[in-house]
């Protein structure tokens, strides 16, 4: 039954790991754009938590309702001051690189100055708990977060599919330019996908404050794992950014089990250099040409 | 009134050169045109322009006497402009039924949408037939046909396609082309732009010659046709050609 218990530990983590990858799959899907800042916001959100675990006792899971709805707004602000002026660039696909490069640097530095470089966590009463159905241990916190993420993943799939809007993103995110053609406000689109997608890392934020200790560098660490999943799943593509999640973070639970701790995080660099050598558009992604 | 007023337009792409030096002509409603011209004309980039995908360095475009020189084109679309590119921009996965519903995204009545899709497979019985195949699997004319399909589901006051032959048999082509006469029926002004100027300037009524980036000749499509010093000039040597 070891094998059971691996797996449903895999799976709970994947659940986190793929809302962290949809945000990022998405903003790439509209805008065409890799968010190198993504996991520095997932951050911003870890720290905000803390900082209202602290200060307000406020528990971690209930914070979503707060840095969601901010880092939303952060996110369109951020787009509409930074990005619709390198929209005609020749060099676009490099710009927003170094631009989102910048944005993460700015981040860390922020976070540094605010909160020093020392390790923090966000400890409920249920992040030293487990939760026991058969012969499966679950850490509760994993668990909640595991849930918590997979409501909103499923949210984030039915607004997609079924309000306007949602049709408006899956149009661009297929062709912008069909999609600008039949009427869509692409730049509204952008923002609103931006928006979307740091309202997902503010929520993983919140949810890994009480899973992971963190400090500002930390988000270096998770860019990469981020990329290695959505890499996997195909760029742009949110179904293959969730199994990619999955199927890596049960991957890595095995090699971590098997081989011990240290050589976990290896899978995923491997996975990403595989895919990369033999199906470069990954699991579900179309062929693109930047 | 004219429909579409162009006047003194400057325009080009990101920092580069001028590709339109001052166009000025004018779209009357019910009337159809194409715009004929060599290679680097700036034929799209004028369609581009009133579309709203470009913004006029200087000079003004008019609709129905209003500038709309800095509007968007969903705004454009929604004031009933319509821009069909070249490159059949469709969305591969989603199927011709869904490219269609896509097509009146600017509708919010439901019903309304029902009856322009019927219109649409009545007036493209083809499309109806391969409604659930995925746009990406259709050959070039139909794909072609998808778009001119999806074109009509706003009800567009004029369409403007870029050329709309290209990459088709010239069978095929002739049925686009077909299509595109049967817009006039339906009250729509249609702008074309086309590198086969024969079969363009046929389908059409009034034809402008574009030439480095500015209006060079314009009058009834079939005057241009016979012209021969224009033939000359501006079709040229392609034109000789293609007739064989």
């Amino acid at each position: 039954m070891q094998w059971l218990q691996i797996l449903v530990l895999g799976l709970l983590l994947g659940g986190i790991y793929a809302m962290m990858a949809s945000g990022l799959t998405l903003l790439f899907g509209v805008m065409r754009v890799v968010n190198l800042a993504h996991a520095a916001f997932i951050l911003v959100a870890s720290y905000i938590t803390y900082a209202l675990f602290e200060s307000l006792a406020l528990d971690p899971m209930i914070s979503l309702v707060i840095t969601m709805p901010l880092m939303f707004s952060l996110g369109v602000v951020l787009y509409l001051l930074l990005f619709p002026r390198l929209e005609d660039s020749p060099r676009y696909v490099e710009m927003t690189v170094l631009l989102t490069f910048g944005l993460a640097l700015i981040v860390e530095g922020m976070l540094t100055f605010t909160f020093t470089g020392i390790f923090r966590s966000v400890r409920p009463d249920y992040a030293s708990s487990a939760v026991r159905i058969g012969e499966i241990f679950m850490p509760t916190s994993q668990l909640y977060a595991a849930s918590i993420s997979f409501a909103l993943l499923i949210g984030l799939g039915l607004v997609l599919r079924f309000t306007k809007t949602g049709t408006a993103i899956r149009a661009t995110m297929q062709n912008r330019s069909a999609a600008q053609i039949v009427g869509v406000n692409v730049r509204r689109v952008s923002a609103l996908a931006f928006g979307i997608g740091m309202a997902l890392a503010g929520a993983a934020g919140s949810l890994l404050s009480f899973m992971f200790p963190f400090f500002p560098a930390r988000h270096w660490q998770w860019i990469a794992l981020l990329l290695a999943l959505i890499v996997l799943g195909g760029m742009g593509s949110i179904k293959g950014a969730v199994i990619g999640a999955l199927l890596l973070a049960v991957a890595s639970s095995f090699v971590s089990n098997t081989f011990g701790p240290t050589w976990s995080p290896i899978t995923f660099y491997l996975t990403l250099f595989l895919i990369l050598l033999i199906r470069p558009q990954g699991l579900f992604g179309a062929k693109v040409r930047l | 009134m004219p429909l579409l007023e162009i006047e003194d337009v400057v325009a080009g792409y990101s920092t580069g050169p001028d590709i339109l030096t001052g166009v000025t002509l004018s779209i009357e409603e019910g009337t159809s045109y194409c715009i004929v011209g060599p290679n680097g004309a700036g034929k799209s980039t004028l369609l581009r322009t009133i579309a709203g995908f470009l913004t006029p360095r200087s000079g003004e475009v008019r609709l129905n006497g209003a500038t709309v020189n800095s509007s968007r084109p969903d705004q454009m679309l929604a004031a009933g402009v319509c821009f069909v590119p070249q490159d059949a921009s469709l969305f591969p996965t989603m199927t011709v039924k869904e490219n269609l519903v896509m097509g009146g995204y600017l509708l919010n009545d439901r019903s309304l949408l029902r009856q322009k899709l019927d219109m649409v497979y009545a007036t493209f019985p083809a499309l109806a037939e391969r409604k659930a195949q995925n746009a990406g699997t259709l050959s070039g004319g139909e794909q072609q046909m998808v778009t001119l399909g999806r074109a009509l589901m706003v009800e567009p006051k004029v369409v403007m396609i870029d050329e709309p032959s290209l990459g088709l048999a010239p069978m095929i082509a002739d049925q686009i082309f077909e299509k595109i006469r049967g817009f006039r029926e339906l009250g729509i002004t249609v702008v074309l732009v086309e590198q086969n100027a024969v079969k363009g300037l046929n389908a059409v009524e009034w034809g402008f010659v574009l030439d480095l980036g500015s209006l060079e000749f314009e009058g009834p499509a079939d005057g241009i046709l016979g012209d021969p010093r224009i033939r000359e000039l501006y079709l040229g040597k392609q034109l000789t050609q293609r007739e064989g």
